[in-house]
């Protein structure tokens, strides 16, 4: 009987209770077509339902593999052996964690030239993407995931302190629990500037590790041992979103990769001597073309029209 | 005359449509997520090499009377705890063997996997004692809901409720 009143000290919702419910009809070896059909139809209803049931089934999976390893009979037992070598411990959790990610499918989300996009993942995060960027995200149990590329995104992470956002970007790695920031991976250099919360960013090796506040921007060079922070407003920073680029002493090559990736022809510098200025300023435009021609009524360069695009020359 | 669709089509159909819950499916009767991966793809082998003209009534039906036998083939040649182990190796082997650039880095793995045994364990020790023996006897010892009630001189409802108020713990506890 106190095992029972035990039971209830644990609330589940229905959708959980029902999953529960599904794993031990499933599991019993009494199982049968009628089971399958009825199963496929109670998953059919509803994602939250996959979900749950996928959570249960992925734990109850976690379990097997506890149960597999090597002679191993008692959890007890269990605990004292896996404490034990730790390169063991290591290597066997390894299953457990592919076992347990097993169902999280991987999302891609990508933008074309010109294009940015809004993207609403299962948890609520919100992911507004800067064209010519792509992403891959995987909502596993325990952690969130996003692999960036070439990208940048203004991340809107909901809030959920059991399993990490984790933003892979080259050789950094972006964790967070729910806030939002601007992350941008282009030409081998990666910035995060941070608006709202706090975002931990690390090196992917772990040895450095920095932890942002709002109104700070942190930038890195890929593959560099150092990352360099600074005040900045992520106003700016965010910009590209309502079709504004805000620049404060951006090296012009950054303006014309980011023209670049709005629609219409490529803008490049013609030399680097063009390379060597920055520029201050923000430009409002839809389309390359338009772009180049303010930055060059605001920066001492000529635009020129070529068959492969549109140059930058310094004046 | 139009003539009907090759009927090995359809149910080729119907595995792709059904292969997510065909894994899951099984994975509560095998235990595992990686057993029941395996089965689905032997079923694929199965299905590939099904007969063109068979008549095919209900596809899903048959979808499962196939997996159903893959899977009783399973459970009967091999005793569970042999079955078990031998996955064990079989996983720990591919699973060291490959790299996905995706994943965490190694040592975030490691650190994350043993975090996640402790976690595991510290959840299992933590459950009431009736329920933690119901729970191993059957989950990890691998005895069925009927031996487990004989074990522990219950119910066989009983030892599913015991099961499913582990479960209801650990699931609450892990998250």
């Amino acid at each position: 009987m106190t095992d029972q009143t035990n039971d209830m000290t644990v609330p589940g919702s229905a959708i959980q209770e029902a999953a529960l419910s599904w794993v031990l009809r499933l599991s019993r070896s009494t199982v049968g077509e009628r089971d399958w059909i009825e199963f496929n139809a109670w998953l059919d209803a509803a994602e939250a339902r996959r979900q749950a049931y996928d959570q249960a089934i992925n734990l109850w999976s976690d379990y097997q593999a506890v149960a597999s390893a090597p002679k191993v009979s008692r959890p007890a037992r269990t605990w004292r052996r896996a404490l034990g070598p730790g390169i063991a411990v290591a290597a066997s959790v390894l299953v457990v964690l592919a076992a347990t990610d097993a169902f999280a499918p991987t999302q891609v989300l990508t933008t074309q030239k010109g294009e940015t996009r809004s993207f609403r993942l299962q948890d609520g995060t919100r992911i507004d993407l800067n064209a010519s960027s792509s992403l891959k995200v995987k909502l596993g149990w325990r952690t969130r995931q996003v692999a960036m590329s070439d990208a940048e995104a203004v991340f809107d992470v909901a809030k959920d302190s059991r399993r990490p956002f984790v933003i892979t970007a080259g050789d950094e790695k972006i964790r967070v629990v729910g806030t939002r920031f601007n992350v941008r991976r282009r030409d081998g250099v990666q910035s995060v500037t941070v608006e709202r919360g706090r975002v931990e960013v690390a090196s992917a090796d772990h040895k450095t590790r920095v932890a942002l506040i709002p109104g700070q921007r942190l930038d890195h060079h890929e593959g560099m041992g150092t990352a360099q922070v600074r005040a900045f407003d992520p106003e700016v920073a965010m910009s590209w979103r309502s079709g504004r680029l805000i620049y404060r002493n951006e090296p012009l090559s950054n303006v014309a990769a980011d023209l670049t990736r709005l629609s219409g022809p490529t803008v490049r510098l013609a030399d680097a001597r063009t390379g060597d200025l920055t520029f201050s300023g923000v430009i409002s435009a839809k389309d390359s073309q338009s772009g180049a021609r303010v930055l060059g009524l605001l920066a001492p360069i000529t635009v020129q029209e070529t068959p492969s695009g549109l140059l930058l020359r310094r004046n | 005359m139009v003539s009907s669709q090759p009927s090995s089509t359809q149910l080729m159909d119907a595995y792709l449509e059904r292969r997510p819950n065909l894994v899951r499916f099984f994975a509560a009767r095998l235990g595992s997520v990686a057993s029941a991966e395996d089965l689905t793809q032997d079923l694929y082998l199965k299905i590939s090499a099904y007969e063109q003209s068979a008549e095919v009534d209900r596809p899903m039906a048959l979808l499962y009377r196939i997996a159903a036998n893959l899977m009783l083939d399973r459970l009967r040649h091999e005793r569970r705890s042999i079955l078990r182990d031998e996955e064990w190796h079989r996983i720990l082997r591919t699973r060291l063997g490959e790299e996905d650039v995706d994943e965490a880095p190694a040592a975030d793995d490691a650190l994350g996997a043993r975090q996640r045994l402790t976690q595991l364990m510290c959840a299992l020790e933590a459950l009431p004692p009736r329920m933690r023996e119901a729970f191993t006897l059957h989950k990890l010892e691998g005895h069925s809901h009927a031996e487990t009630a004989r074990a522990m001189s219950i119910s066989i409802s009983a030892v599913e409720k015991h099961i499913s108020g582990a479960m209801r713990h650990l699931l609450h506890w892990g998250s």
